[in-house]
């Protein structure tokens, strides 16, 4: 079930009704609801996958209090459950990927060999829960958590339906006590979440299914397109991917809010960014910062030597490249982020933008405007590995890009038919630049306008999704993950 | 509680209230490119606007009426079924949902002897997006637009329908005629439209399975079947010449056939039937030049004679 779908559409509303009209006297059967309506929202997309959830999350609830119980048998519990959860991250997503990589390898030096691939899809959000899952038995293991008794409650903080498939990757320390208390019927909070689901709709279903259009058509093309029209497509990928995953995030959010639950904020206008490493605090920030408490820090973090902070830097950026997918141009998208991010740790000058840009004025100064145009062309040129379907292709649309058809007028079918995208990018950037300061861009935008002009805002915004939506069912990108 | 249903309530409603007025505007000033949701097209390929037009003063009771795609309005030329009175009701890919609506429209106004049901696989696969918008923008709106609408579900449908609706309501085009020639294109009265004589150079197709049926299709194809039935009305279902590169390119032909005979239906697929030839009986992969429609319709009429005859 897609949240751009009719489907969803109607298994919210139902959900909600019961939540706050049927169960609402009792905590327990709140729960109990949320739990229920995860796994249904779940098994809409294969139910079999459901079993595998209930067994991550048996696996972790049970492992959780083996290890509070401590003894002698607390480190091999704690083993146990890691290896489990990373052994089926392994076979559903890494397995075929390391066979093959195996195969080519052995190739190199002469020797044939016939790797046993297997032919499974992936679960859907398996990446998400299982890190759910591993930094709770972690928190657990180094006494910074209890384990929970309740089975439901923590199935709930496991298996959310708005975070379920593709995040924020919550914390126990944040979710579960918001699980275990009373939610009261809280008025601003829920017209606040309507409107964060409305704005990441718009994201979703304006910004990047239309320029997912174009972005795939010029990649798909990539072989007979000029170096402008390739970095066209660059451009118009990097708003797909923003929108998407930010627009899932907005709904996931706004969706959680509606049942009085915050979650973990995982997007604060990463493409205003001054560098590379205020990117990183503002782009997918549940997952940086997972990795940042969960690796980074455990291996010394920034506080050793020069070798250990550039073997550390590189480490999670690999392994962030890596969790997005089994594939060699995610390593080289991470490393490439390394490589950005490293000069700044070293001159100590990556903790040098903490606040939004431009904060309280409406316009930047012209360095902090010439460090965002930088950023962002360092992250355009970095996702074009991430969109590559292989790393010869990669290097191919960057070679173009290098060549003099930089120059020339980009050229793509249809072409004339991508102004209205363009238009509407150019809308939707003066809107997250005008809310910027805000949690997301049209959280406070029209509080001072009359009712009428903020209620036309947002029926506008509705209107043009139904001009400019697409027909066809667009799942989010990062399902894949 | 009750603040927050309030306010959510009458948003909706102003939403519901709204949005048709946002799309008649959008509709009447906004150019198209900037509407890609609102597809209304008078006149548009496939001459449907003229069809439905004859239609409408035509008495009742013919002997054939043609139903299908382009396979169909490109196909039967009524002007080779000498002596019966035929109408071709075919129109841009039209799927067994846009038939449907036609049928319920006009069914009982033309009273057929007979039906002539082409049946092209890959309308049967299709969603019928594009036809439902043919139609809509090129027959008047009724309760069986909405139903119509509802089974393709799409988005542009919804709004064309909704803007469809308010043309009809006050009156815009009205006026609007249809040119008889467009292109390369001559609308025959009766339905038929006739490409200039050309020949055709195949390139060699990849070979590709047809997709598999959409099940919402193949339910409606089968109510269509029990329509027609029901009125007691003569169905012939056929499978119309493309060029034996494109059919051949196909891997799942028996497939087809087999499904085809499931409905107990007399059943023709003219590609095993008659043999023409790529370049000199047709004009692209899929339609036949007017030499290869005579040599179709000449078979076909033979076997409708020889059905009646036994």
């Amino acid at each position: 079930m897609l949240f751009n779908t009719l489907n969803f559409g109607i298994f919210l509303p139902i959900v909600f009704v019961l939540y706050w009209f049927v169960t609402n006297r009792n905590l327990r059967w709140q729960n109990l609801l949320l739990f229920v309506a995860s796994y249904f929202f779940y098994a809409c997309w294969d139910w079999r996958f459901m079993f595998l959830l209930m067994f991550s999350t048996l696996l972790d609830y049970f492992t959780g209090l083996k290890i509070e119980q401590g003894g002698n048998q607390k480190k091999l519990w704690f083993w146990l459950s890691v290896v489990i959860n990373l052994g089926f991250l392994g076979v559903f997503k890494y397995y075929n990927f390391f066979a093959e990589s195996f195969a080519a390898a052995t190739a190199q030096i002469g020797f044939t060999t016939n790797p046993l691939l297997i032919n499974v899809v992936l679960p859907v959000g398996i990446s998400f829960y299982t890190f759910h899952g591993l930094s709770y038995v972690i928190d657990i293991y180094f006494n910074r958590i209890k384990a929970e008794r309740s089975f439901v409650d923590y199935a709930v903080f496991v298996s959310f339906f708005p975070l379920l498939v593709a995040g924020p990757i919550e914390r126990a320390t944040h979710l579960l006590p918001q699980i275990k208390r009373e939610r009261v019927f809280d008025y601003a909070r829920l017209v606040d979440g309507l409107r964060q689901i409305l704005w990441g709709l718009f994201k979703k279903v304006v910004i990047a299914d239309n320029c997912a259009e174009w972005a795939n058509l010029i990649f798909d093309n990539y072989e007979s397109s000029s170096g402008s029209t390739l970095f066209l497509g660059a451009l118009f990928f990097t708003f797909q991917i923003y929108g998407d995953f930010s627009g899932y995030s907005d709904i996931a959010l706004g969706t959680a809010r509606l049942f009085g639950i915050e979650l973990l904020r995982n997007f604060a206008f990463p493409y205003f960014s001054r560098d590379i490493a205020e990117f990183w605090r503002r782009w997918h920030i549940s997952l940086s910062s997972w990795f940042r408490d969960y690796v980074y820090i455990p291996l010394g973090g920034s506080k050793g030597g020069v070798i250990a902070k550039i073997r550390n830097t590189f480490i999670i950026f690999v392994l962030s490249g890596f969790w997005h997918g089994a594939n060699w141009t995610f390593i080289a998208w991470g490393t490439l982020n390394a490589i950005y991010f490293l000069p700044l740790l070293l001159m100590n000058k990556n903790r040098n933008h903490l606040e939004i840009v431009a904060a309280g004025k409406l316009l930047p100064t012209v360095k902090e405007f010439s460090g965002m145009v930088i950023t962002f062309m360092l992250t355009v040129f970095a996702w074009i590995f991430f969109r590559a379907e292989n790393m010869t292709q990669a290097i191919e649309i960057i070679t173009k890009i290098g060549s003099k058809s930089i120059f020339s007028i980009p050229q793509f079918e249809n072409a004339v038919l991508s102004i209205p995208t363009i238009l509407l990018t150019i809308f939707f950037l003066l809107i997250e630049w005008l809310g910027r300061e805000d949690q997301y861009a049209i959280a406070q935008l029209g509080f001072k306008w009359p009712i009428s002009c903020r209620w036309g805002f947002y029926l506008l915004l509705i209107f043009l999704m139904g001009l400019f939506m697409k027909s066809n069912e667009t799942p989010f990108i990062y399902f894949q993950f | 509680m009750q603040a927050f249903l309030k306010r959510f309530l009458l948003f909706i409603f102003l939403m519901v209230l709204f949005y048709p007025f946002f799309i008649l505007f959008c509709g009447c000033f906004v150019p198209q490119l900037f509407r890609p949701n609102i597809n209304y097209q008078l006149g548009s390929y496939g001459h449907m606007n003229s069809r439905i037009k004859e239609i409408k003063s035509l008495p009742s009771g013919i002997d054939i009426l043609f139903l299908g795609s382009s396979h169909a309005y490109r196909g039967f030329d009524t002007r080779n079924f000498n002596g019966l009175k035929t109408f071709n009701l075919g129109s841009s890919s039209q799927t067994p949902i846009q038939t449907n609506t036609l049928l319920k429209r006009y069914l009982n106004k033309l009273k057929p002897k007979a039906i002539v049901y082409e049946v092209y696989p890959e309308t049967l696969s299709s969603d019928g997006a594009e036809a439902t918008l043919d139609l809509l923008s090129n027959d008047s709106q009724d309760v069986n637009s909405i139903l119509m609408a509802l089974k393709v579900n799409n988005i542009k449908v919804y709004n064309t329908l909704l803007y469809g609706t308010f043309v009809d309501w006050f009156g815009i085009n009205r006026t609007f005629t249809e040119s008889y020639k467009k292109g390369k294109d001559l609308y025959i009265p009766g339905g038929y439209v006739e490409r200039e004589l050309s020949c055709f150079m195949f390139i060699k197709a990849k070979k590709s399975q047809l997709a598999q049926f959409n099940p919402v299709q193949l339910k409606v194809f089968g109510e269509n079947i029990e329509m027609i039935s029901e009125k007691g009305i003569k169905l012939i279902l056929v499978y119309a010449p493309i060029t034996r590169a494109l059919y051949n390119s196909y891997h799942n032909n028996n497939y087809v056939d087999s499904t085809m005979n499931s409905y107990g239906v007399t059943y023709y697929n003219f590609n095993n039937i008659i043999s023409l030839n790529d370049s000199v009986d047709f004009y692209d992969a899929h339609h036949l030049n007017q030499v290869g429609v005579n040599k179709f319709n000449s078979k076909l009429l033979e076997m409708l004679q020889l059905s009646d005859a036994q």
